[in-house]
């Protein structure tokens, strides 16, 4: 890559950083948008983990004592408050934890520079893109604390937000309105992220990147970037249809009027189910390239993999009603749905394989973000056989709103998509900071985590087997034990977070060691390691090129 | 572990009820099945699913181990080259389309029968040591008409037991897929003896047939009848009305138990008036709600059926033991959601029949199944049990 090392050198005379308010606040770079969405993860991630700390705890045993504690003994108020931590635990974890991290924060530091781009392509609609976001955000939380149901504060009814609950029948507060406009503006800076990902990734690759040289995280955000522009509109739809429901006077999801509440979750579960891909497929990308950084071998499957996530894609938006098995969907439906959604095991399982045939005769160094990587692997397989079990229709009508389902979805996201998520902050946290962490703390970080969220987690299946009902503040005593150990790994997954953290405070002011340019070695062979780290204000003025030679970017 | 519960006074019906929960304290597989149907979901959840999905997740960390042991850096310090092997890539391709193909039969299978509600009835005749040949009205939809031998079961009954005959060794049949489908005996049954005729597309497994044996030694089939009554449930924040078309349509509120009321396993489970059936028949639940979307949910019987207002959902169970069966509603539907459990009490026919009435005295209805007005219970062509 010496015409990308040659690259960079004329960057260092052109790297005069605004000031503090007009670089942050006004920000067109990508790296700094990236930044602000990731600190923006962390924020949602710290309110949304706290919430299901609060669940967790009043779910440690049979009876409701810990969440009246905050309500001044008032039950019902407890039992509001708990609907809404749910709710607000799902939305923040979906639409400003995981989104936020993988599109918009890895998504934007470095899409741009493994396609060798010396930004997005529309840098300014990037930054209403991360405003919009932040807006979002007010909106989300002044919603918890409007009234509600009555003179309960904030909308508990679950993040898929289905009618009457959260029409006026059963929400007619104004918490409900904000929640619905939070999510449009949600939706509109997602959309808009979307369509500047498509074009950065159809015009601005570097001379030479064909679609298929890039590299496998761009063609995960590329994937991804077209569902968001897929999904989201029929989601805005939807809410927009509930909005002049509680408003207006429209009765869409009615029956009264001639509505029918079961559109909504038609609609919801169109956008619903390419959701869940958008939050997982760019940890496609990530994983691919720590497993071949660390293991110094190429992608097993290059082409493979990055098809196998477009039909993954593809596929996500005709299984939407596998979410809707006991709504009652005449036979014939469930059975297209249950062969629909089996269809999906094939892609994934090849994405798993190749990561392992990946490996395979490799020479794996075991780094942080390689060792968050393989716990990913493992994880995300376990959470992807659940999701088979659950895609059979007549198994659902057992396991449907059970802690089984709670406990496959966490599988696939709080140890998938999470997982993603810290083997990208490891892998990148170098070449985004230009600091080295300490390796030992990165993976005790993990090996805290990858038991905490196990014993939190795990259990789950037990409960849902047993028949325990999600979304429940208060259970009978049977269900106590694996309640109990799924709170105590809970705490650990705490510990876990505070190594983290220990780890971050002295990546920063203890431990202090510059990163190299490329502090992976020979497996690391996509662009952002021939930068400096971290990388200057704009990289590539003169463009690295793929069109001489067998120069791959994976 | 049995308890005798409280009798529950609500409305003034007394039931001897043993009440235990279904759930085992510390459990980690599905509740114990009370229904064919059941039994065969836990048969395809334990003996298929859970194999399929252990060894898989097992093979995948067994892989994972290998790696990590064999190509580490210190155990392999080149790497190989390689990143194709077209072999390969189509294996892993192949193989899990056949271990879906392999998922997929069964649970099409299950499914239909758990959504199609069983349309079966049967003909009794009571022989007379001549007729040798009884006709079945074969007045099904096109769809869902007795066409194979499948499709046709025959009994005699001679008054001590049921006995059920071969295809072929003991009686022959014309015309499959005919509006009429004539049964003929070699001997005609003596005077005393009853032919039982059942006809129908929805099988299962006879009560207590162990269904991990399923593969090994078949089971004996049996048609299922269609329903013999209806309930309707009818969702509301937060409890449950529960009606009885059939009988008269009285119509009861079902809403959690106080914990006095409750014993401790049962508390968050138990209602002050409980859902009654007869063992052994086929019941017809349809499902709506007055206000929001709530569900209506019965592991025992792995039902589990959204009642949504403006429409009405339908789905079916029959009980193969007497006793309380417990559920919770499973689709939130505000602050009480925790709080409206679903209680199902499976009764023989008798003291079905007395608590219809004891029902229909509180609506100010007469009884309906003094003396001869029993029959109106069962429609001639249902009813699962022939005395």
């Amino acid at each position: 890559m010496a015409e990308a090392q040659a690259a960079h050198g004329a960057d260092d005379h052109a790297d005069h950083k605004p000031s503090f308010f007009v670089r942050w606040f006004f920000s067109t770079n990508h790296k700094d948008i990236g930044t602000l969405y990731l600190i923006f993860a962390i924020i949602a991630g710290i309110v949304g983990g706290a919430m299901s700390g609060l669940m967790r705890m009043e779910l440690a045993e049979p009876g409701v004592t810990v969440l009246t504690q905050w309500t001044g003994g008032d039950l019902t108020a407890a039992a509001n408050f708990y609907n809404v931590l749910i709710t607000y635990h799902g939305l923040m974890m979906i639409f400003f934890m995981v989104m936020p991290a993988l599109i918009g924060g890895f998504g934007n530091w470095f899409v741009p520079i493994m396609i060798g781009a010396p930004d997005m392509a529309f840098p300014r609609m990037n930054n209403i893109s991360f405003w919009l976001y932040g807006a979002s955000g007010i909106l989300i939380t002044l919603s918890l604390f409007a009234p509600g149901y009555g003179s309960q504060i904030g909308f508990g009814g679950g993040w898929v937000l289905y009618p009457p609950l959260s029409s006026n029948t059963g929400s007619p507060g104004p918490a409900m309105d904000l929640l619905i406009l939070s999510l449009h503006l949600a939706g509109a800076s997602s959309i808009l992220g979307a369509i500047n990902f498509i074009t950065t990734i159809f015009n601005m690759r570097a001379p030479g990147m064909t679609l298929h040289k890039m590299p496998l995280f761009a063609w995960s955000v590329l994937v991804t970037a077209f569902l968001l522009v897929l999904s989201l509109p029929v989601l805005a739809g939807a809410i927009t249809m509930l909005l002049t429901d509680r408003n207006f006077g429209t009765s869409f999801f009615d029956a009264a009027g001639g509505g029918d509440p079961i559109l909504y979750q038609h609609l919801f579960w169109f956008f619903g189910h390419p959701e869940v891909y958008i939050l997982i497929l760019p940890g496609f990308g990530i994983i691919s390239h720590i497993v071949s950084t660390f293991s110094k071998k190429p992608i097993f499957g290059y082409l493979g993999m990055a098809y196998a996530m477009v039909a993954i894609g593809f596929v996500g938006f005709i299984v939407w009603a596998h979410h809707m098995y006991t709504v009652g969907l005449s036979v014939d439906m469930k059975a297209y749905f249950v062969a629909a959604t089996m269809v999906i095991a094939v892609p994934t399982g090849i994405k798993i394989f190749s990561w392992i045939a990946t490996m395979w005769g490799g020479s794996i160094e075991f780094k942080t973000p390689m060792v968050w990587a393989i716990g990913f692997i493992f994880l995300f397989t376990v959470g992807g056989v659940t999701g088979v079990v659950l895609a059979n229709a007549g198994i659902d009508h057992y396991m449907h709103d059970t802690y089984y389902v709670v406990a496959h979805f966490h599988y696939v996201l709080s140890l998938g998509a999470v997982f993603a998520i810290f083997a990208g902050w490891y892998y990148w946290f170098p070449k985004m900071t230009g600091k080295m962490y300490r390796e030992w703390l990165g993976t005790l970080h993990f090996w805290v985590m990858f038991i905490g969220v196990n014993l939190i987690f795990f259990p789950q299946h037990f409960l849902g087997l047993q028949g325990m009902p999600r979304r429940y503040i208060d259970y009978p005593e049977a269900f106590a034990l694996w309640n109990q150990v799924s709170t105590i790994g809970y705490f650990i997954t705490i510990l876990g977070m505070g190594v983290f953290v220990v780890a971050m405070f002295d990546a920063f002011f203890i431990y202090r060691k510059k990163a190299a340019d490329n502090p992976w070695g020979v497996g690391a062979t996509t662009l952002e390691w021939t930068l400096p780290s971290p990388p200057p204000f704009h990289q590539f003025n003169e463009l690295p090129r793929f069109d001489k030679g067998d120069a791959k970017a994976f | 572990m049995k308890k005798l519960t409280a009798t529950l006074s609500g409305l003034g019906v007394w039931l001897a009820t043993a009440a235990t929960a279904q759930m085992t304290p510390g459990g980690i597989a599905m509740q114990p099945a009370n229904s064919a149907l059941a039994e065969e979901v836990h048969f395809f959840h334990n003996w298929i699913l859970l194999p399929i999905i252990t060894v898989i997740s097992l093979f995948v960390l067994a892989l994972l181990i290998w790696v990590i042991v064999r190509y580490n850096a210190k155990s392999n310090p080149e790497p190989r080259k390689f990143s194709h092997n077209t072999l390969v890539e189509i294996i892993w391709t192949g193989v899990p389309i056949i271990i879906l193909l392999i998922i997929a039969l069964p649970s099409f299978e299950l499914l239909y029968k758990e959504d199609v509600t069983p349309d079966g009835k049967q003909v009794v005749v009571a022989g007379d040591g001549q007729t040798v040949d009884f006709v079945f009205p074969n007045d099904f939809a096109e769809s869902r008409m007795v066409k194979r031998r499948s499709h046709l079961q025959v009994a005699l009954d001679n008054g001590s037991g049921q006995q059920v005959l071969r295809y072929r060794d003991d009686y022959r049949v014309d015309g499959f897929g005919d509006a009429e489908v004539v049964v003929s005996f070699e001997t005609p049954p003596a005077p005393g003896e009853r032919v039982i005729i059942r006809g129908g597309r929805s099988s299962q497994n006879v009560s207590g047939c162990p269904n991990a044996k399923r593969f090994i030694d078949a089971c004996d089939k049996e048609i299922v009848m269609a329903p013999t009554m209806t309930i309707k449930a009818v969702g509301r924040q937060w409890g449950w009305n529960y009606s009885y078309p059939d009988f008269g349509d009285f119509e009861f509120l079902s809403d959690m138990a106080t914990e006095e009321e409750s014993t401790p396993e049962t508390y968050l489970l138990e209602v002050n008036n409980r859902v009654v059936v007869p063992v052994g028949e086929t019941i017809r639940i349809t499902t709506t709600a007055s206000d929001v979307i709530h569900a209506w949910a019965l592991p025992a019987f792995a039902v589990k059926v959204d009642a949504v207002p403006g429409r009405i959902n339908e789905t079916w169970f029959s009980a193969d033991r007497e006793g309380i069966y417990y559920g919770q509603c499973s689709e939130i539907c505000g602050v009480r959601h925790s709080y409206m459990p679903i209680a199902v009490e499976v009764v023989s026919r008798p003291a079905f029949e007395a608590w219809v009435d004891s029902q229909r005295a509180l609506a100010e209805m007469e009884p309906m199944f003094d003396s001869e007005n029993i029959k109106l219970a069962r429609s001639e062509n249902a009813g699962a049990s022939a005395e």
